[in-house]
């Protein structure tokens, strides 16, 4: 494949049944990915029908401004694998390869800022089970809100890590010319997946940083 | 099955400027006392959101039916999850 002419695996019968074979694969993944995530948002549902107060009060404690460019970093982030994907389809290299690197730079870029919210939420004692301080009433129930904050967001950021590595590896791919405007499959696969953990954030960040701020 | 038909960047543009618009309002209802109505609204944004993300950045609006199907599933399942889950609890 490394001249970028789609080699058509024996079991179909042209390349554009074998894109569609690919795409229909990845779907079919990113359905069971968001039955995987709805167990944790399923879980979260039902705790905070249970203890309103108590989500409310810990929702307060989330850092709505780290989360809030965050969340600007990853849409941007899912702009520019989009563009990858444009460039991949019209046969530019170079351009694909730098909209990569950038997507790349900008999932590090949230996995860092993440970590400095970390460090802000270990600083203030919101992390259950190591150190968890909350000196008011129905401090067992916020802390169960704080379980489902690192639970949610820690599983999401592995996702990132997954989706950084095979962008990374996607990169090299295109840089050594794996792709052409006539096969670009992986690059569209991929850029699938980084767009799914993209709306999973956007459904994790309302529901755990913007309960009650009013 | 038929050839995908992908959005041009200037789609793709529009769309982000559409998503980061969208987050500045989700944040910034969020500090309005409407009570019940602040959820709501969140997930009434983050739905649109998410929509205009699988619409055309993962070209769905131009995608075999059969994909279509495959996300919906996905999206009706956590529905389905979430609220037979509710009725549960909320009815002990």
């Amino acid at each position: 494949m490394a001249s970028g002419v789609a080699a058509i695996a024996p079991q179909f019968d042209d390349a554009e049944q074998q894109r569609s074979a690919s795409n229909l694969g990845i779907w079919i993944f990113l359905a069971t990915e968001v039955l995987f995530f709805g167990v944790l948002f399923a879980a979260y549902a039902i705790t905070r029908v249970r203890y309103p107060e108590a989500f409310a009060a810990g929702s307060r404690l989330t850092n709505i401004t780290l989360a809030g460019i965050n969340t600007a970093v990853l849409l941007t982030s899912s702009l520019t694998m989009a563009l990858g994907v444009h460039a991949a389809k019209e046969g530019a290299r170079r351009a694909l390869v730098a909209w990569l690197c950038l997507t790349v730079a900008l999932g590090v870029g949230f996995l860092a800022i993440k970590a400095v919210e970390y460090r802000f939420d270990y600083l203030e004692h919101l992390v259950p089970s190591v150190d968890f301080v909350y000196p008011a009433p129905q401090a067992d129930q916020v802390e169960l809100f704080f379980y489902l904050y690192f639970l949610i967001t820690g599983v999401h950021a592995l996702h990132v890590l997954i989706g950084i590595g095979c962008i990374a590896v996607i990169a090299v791919m295109a840089s050594r010319g794996a792709f052409s405007a006539s096969y670009f499959t992986p690059v569209d696969v991929t850029g699938l997946y980084w767009h799914l953990v993209d709306i999973i954030w956007l459904f994790v960040f309302p529901i755990l940083y913007l309960v009650s701020r009013s | 099955m038929t050839n995908h038909v992908y959005a041009t960047p200037r789609t793709y543009v529009i769309v982000w400027l559409t998503l980061l618009a969208l987050l500045a309002l989700t944040v910034g209802s969020a500090y309005l006392p409407l009570g019940w109505a602040n959820t709501a609204l969140n997930l009434a944004i983050t739905v649109t959101q998410a929509a205009l993300v699988m619409l055309f950045s993962m070209h769905l609006r131009s995608a075999h039916p059969l994909m279509r199907i495959i996300a919906t599933i996905g999206f009706f399942g956590i529905i389905i999850l979430i609220v037979l889950s509710l009725f549960d609890v909320m009815t002990r």
